[in-house]
């Protein structure tokens, strides 16, 4: 690993720091700056002007982490994606990597599709 | 671990040194992990220990492994964690009553035997002489190009598998998860239809009794001093907690008795 | 005449000092940017709308999103008694700091000299660039779930959760629409796609990978009229709901700055980065591509999608959720993957067998319309006897047994049961 080729994250790093510093010291100056007058009824939860009620948890519905799910394999998916189609027109991938490529998206779309077809990925 | 830094000549020292900076942070997350009441910290723990063995991978040259353990991992895992976290609930917390007897004891004893075992074959293990990504690389004629000649031409089996696993995986989940539709969708044209008809196709009043109370759970008054009952969400109506006037709550226990006798 | 080091080289030879000057001057161009995006997108919808819009501070009013920037950091910071105080604090910070990471890897310009020294302008390339910028984003969208979970209140928690899943869902359809570039410049840096792009931008042969990207770029950012998680009228404020002063401010910018840091990427992977455009560059111009005249380019490349997006807003309603999922899930995503079957599949044959791409296209053509033609004919045949099976005149009742039971497929449920409505409640209220 020579100096120039770490030295292209190194440069990531300082990005890092460089926007947490900004960031940072945005908070610092709003500190210094902003007033500080506490009144118990700006510190409750807001509702459109009237008193909460009740505590703030709203169940979400399951359909969320159903989509969630989907993201997980879809990002699995192109994952595997981004490098068979960087080397797919090398010499020696050629149409046999293709295929490989439509067995695996083969199998996601079949459940995709069954699941479709119960109608999972309807929303409401 | 020290030996095995010592031992690689390849080990340069800012590779060092970057390893001593982030590993304490790694283990230290991961400790966290386990310490953290509410499940939602415990989970950006984990996303930073993912995060900062991303950052390892990097620096041992492992571009793509790290920028994918950052999308698939701390991306699309975690936020699968979190979002079932959203279902559990904000308050929810873990409990450290122990509900089986002797079980920490026995967590415990496990945890440490586990640990021993591990170490054990940790150190037991010999490794080849290292040869460096970079090698690899060159042979492929590039990182990606390296990594994509193992999976479609040595692994492709491996390969195929993963798509079958977390097919498999997915359409049970959903399958798990999915309510079937037992009235007829109702579109919105219809609906629009349906309350223009009905007896109050305005909005309803707005719930709150302005000088004494101000919340959705105290119903509006109608002009001959009741209280509205289409001011408050069916849901409130539907557990019984909605909060009526202190003369609305009298004349309300005057009419049960009367409809009692 | 353009300097001989080729990009990766002029990257490991740059100086530290001179990174961190690059690093600075982006830092520069995405917070003046956003600045007069503010007022760009001020004055356009006003205009948009027969309106003058904000015309008081400063000439043309262009200074409005500076003031408003410093009124914002005037205001009390409040965090609600309900709010989980550390990651409340930590939601726009995650959210500001990575918005800035993705520019990283854009490039700005070819190889240029700075002070002697030649550098590229563009902060660093990896050979996984892209791929980087979406694990980038993936972080940034921990800003919104943790933002919304953490306040403590309905709102924010479910506009949180709903941008999240918008996020998520349109990422897939724009990785997805990388593919088919990655196909053609045979690489995932930066650099090296625009510089496949020296003849003709991937906008033109890959025009539906470009729309599919111009689609789900918007959804991603949450922009109209994919704002729903902003929906003032259903969600208030969404996941911002319980953010005041510097913190609101943060996330203010970190929206702007996903605009710009996404279209950037379109401007790199679509429309050629830097390259002069089709005219100018090559023929009539010989130094278009050489120097500091690359970096107009690019900002003129860039405010187009800008514009767009402000224009969108100044003219499309806003879609409901669930047809929103549908269109990402049900239309987008199929249609990435089906056009990357047909580009990958062209591309493979036409070097295995090296028959010429024109005719795998014409003949492709050919194929399609006949399939489209014998489907037409198929389900004008077919299409009316399948229509009718045996118990469709038996209406099913999902509730008949007293316990409700699905209906199997190919029955249609028919609501027997009469859950009380809330609009018999109010006749009865109103009767009374």
């Amino acid at each position: 690993m020579d100096g120039g080729y770490s030295g292209n994250y190194a440069v990531v790093a300082v990005a890092v720091a460089l926007g947490a510093a900004f960031v940072l010291a945005g908070v610092v100056a709003n500190r210094l700056l902003r007033p500080h007058v506490p009144t118990a009824e700006k510190y409750t939860t807001y509702e459109c002007g009237l008193d909460p009620v009740g505590d703030g948890w709203a169940q979400t519905h399951i359909r969320y982490y159903v989509f969630a799910y989907l993201y997980v394999i879809f990002a699995v998916d192109a994952v595997y994606l981004f490098p068979w189609a960087t080397i797919l027109d090398t010499d020696g991938y050629g149409l046999v990597t293709l295929v490989e490529m439509v067995v695996f998206i083969g199998f996601l779309a079949t459940g995709i599709g069954y699941a479709w077809r119960r109608g999972v990925l309807r929303w409401v | 671990m020290i030996e095995l830094l010592a031992a690689t000549p390849q080990t340069s020292t800012g590779e060092a040194v970057a390893f001593w900076c982030l590993a304490p942070i790694a283990v230290g997350a991961a400790v966290m992990i386990l310490l953290s009441r509410k499940a939602v910290h415990s989970a950006l723990w984990m996303a930073t220990t993912m995060i900062v063995l991303a950052v390892l991978f990097i620096m041992q040259g492992g571009i793509f492994l790290g920028v994918v353990q950052v999308v698939v991992y701390t991306g699309a895992v975690m936020m699968l964690f979190l979002f079932v976290l959203m279902l559990v609930g904000v308050d929810a917390s873990d409990s450290f009553v122990e509900t089986l007897r002797a079980q920490r004891v026995a967590g415990i004893l496990l945890g440490a035997g586990f640990g021993v075992l591990l170490m054990a074959a940790v150190s037991r293990a010999t490794f080849p002489e290292a040869v460096g990504v970079g090698a690899a690389n060159d042979a492929a004629g590039g990182h990606v190009e390296a990594i994509a000649e193992a999976i479609f031409t040595r692994y492709v089996f491996t390969f195929e598998v993963v798509s079958i696993v977390l097919i498999t995986a997915a359409v049970g989940a959903m399958a798990l998860t999915h309510k079937e539709r037992l009235t007829p969708r109702r579109p919105q044209p219809e609906q629009s239809v349906d309350r223009i008809r009905s007896a109050h196709p305005t909005p309803h009043p707005s719930p709150g009794v302005y000088a004494q109370h101000n919340a959705v759970d105290t119903p509006a008054l109608l002009p001959d001093g009741t209280a509205s009952e289409a001011s408050v969400p069916d849901e409130l109506r539907r557990q019984g907690t909605v909060r009526y006037t202190e003369l609305e709550a009298a004349n309300r226990r005057a009419d049960e008795d009367g409809e009692r006798e | 005449m353009r300097l001989e080091l080729s990009v990766t080289d002029a990257l490991a030879e740059t100086p530290w000092w001179l990174s961190a000057i690059k690093a600075v001057v982006i830092f520069g161009f995405l917070v003046v940017s956003t600045l007069v995006m503010i007022w760009a997108e001020r004055r356009v919808v006003a205009r948009m709308q027969q309106r003058v819009g904000p015309n008081r501070v400063g000439p043309f009013g262009l200074l409005q999103g500076l003031a408003d920037g410093i009124k914002l950091a005037l205001k009390e910071d409040i965090i609600p008694t309900a709010a989980d105080k550390a990651i409340f604090i930590l939601a726009p910070i995650i959210s500001a700091t990575t918005c800035f990471l993705a520019f990283a890897v854009i490039p700005f310009g070819p190889v240029v000299s700075v002070f002697g020294q030649e550098t590229a302008l563009q902060l660093t390339d990896f050979s996984v660039s892209v791929l980087y910028v979406l694990a980038v984003t993936s972080v940034g969208v921990y800003g919104l779930v943790l933002a919304g979970w953490s306040s403590g209140s309905t709102y924010p928690l479910l506009g949180g959760l709903r941008s999240s899943a918008q996020v998520i869902s349109y990422e897939i359809a724009m990785g997805l629409s990388f593919v088919a570039v990655f196909l053609y410049s045979g690489s995932m840096s930066t650099s090296e796609i625009v510089s496949s792009q020296d003849r003709l931008w991937f906008a033109i042969i890959l025009l539906p990978s470009f729309l599919i990207y111009v689609v789900s770029m918007v959804g991603e950012t949450n922009r109209a009229p994919f704002d729903l998680p902003e929906a003032e009228g259903e969600l208030v404020g969404g996941f911002h709901t319980e953010y005041s002063s510097l913190k609101f401010a943060l996330f203010f910018l970190a929206e702007y700055i996903n605009m710009f840091t996404v279209a950037a990427l379109a401007t790199t992977l679509f429309l050629g980065g830097w390259q002069a455009p089709w005219p100018l560059g090559g023929a009539i111009w010989a130094g278009a591509n050489d120097g500091w005249w690359p970096v107009l380019w690019f900002v003129a490349k860039l405010w187009i999608f800008m514009f767009m997006f402000i224009w969108l807003r100044g003219t499309l309603p806003r879609m409901r959720y669930d047809q929103f999922m549908k269109f990402g899930w049900k239309v987008l995503i199929p249609l990435s993957l089906l056009w990357i079957a047909i580009v990958a599949t062209v591309r493979a044959v036409s070097n295995e067998a090296s028959i010429d791409r024109q005719d795998i296209l014409i003949w492709g053509g050919v194929a399609l319309a006949v399939l489209l033609v014998v489907s037409i004919v198929w389900d004008y045949v077919s299409g009316r006897e399948l229509e009718q099976p045996d118990d469709i005149d038996k209406p099913f009742d999902p509730f008949g047994g007293g316990h409700p039971v699905p209906p199997l497929p190919g029955q249609q449920a028919v609501a027997v049961a009469v859950v009380a409505s809330p609009s018999n409640a109010d006749s009865e209220v109103l009767d009374a």
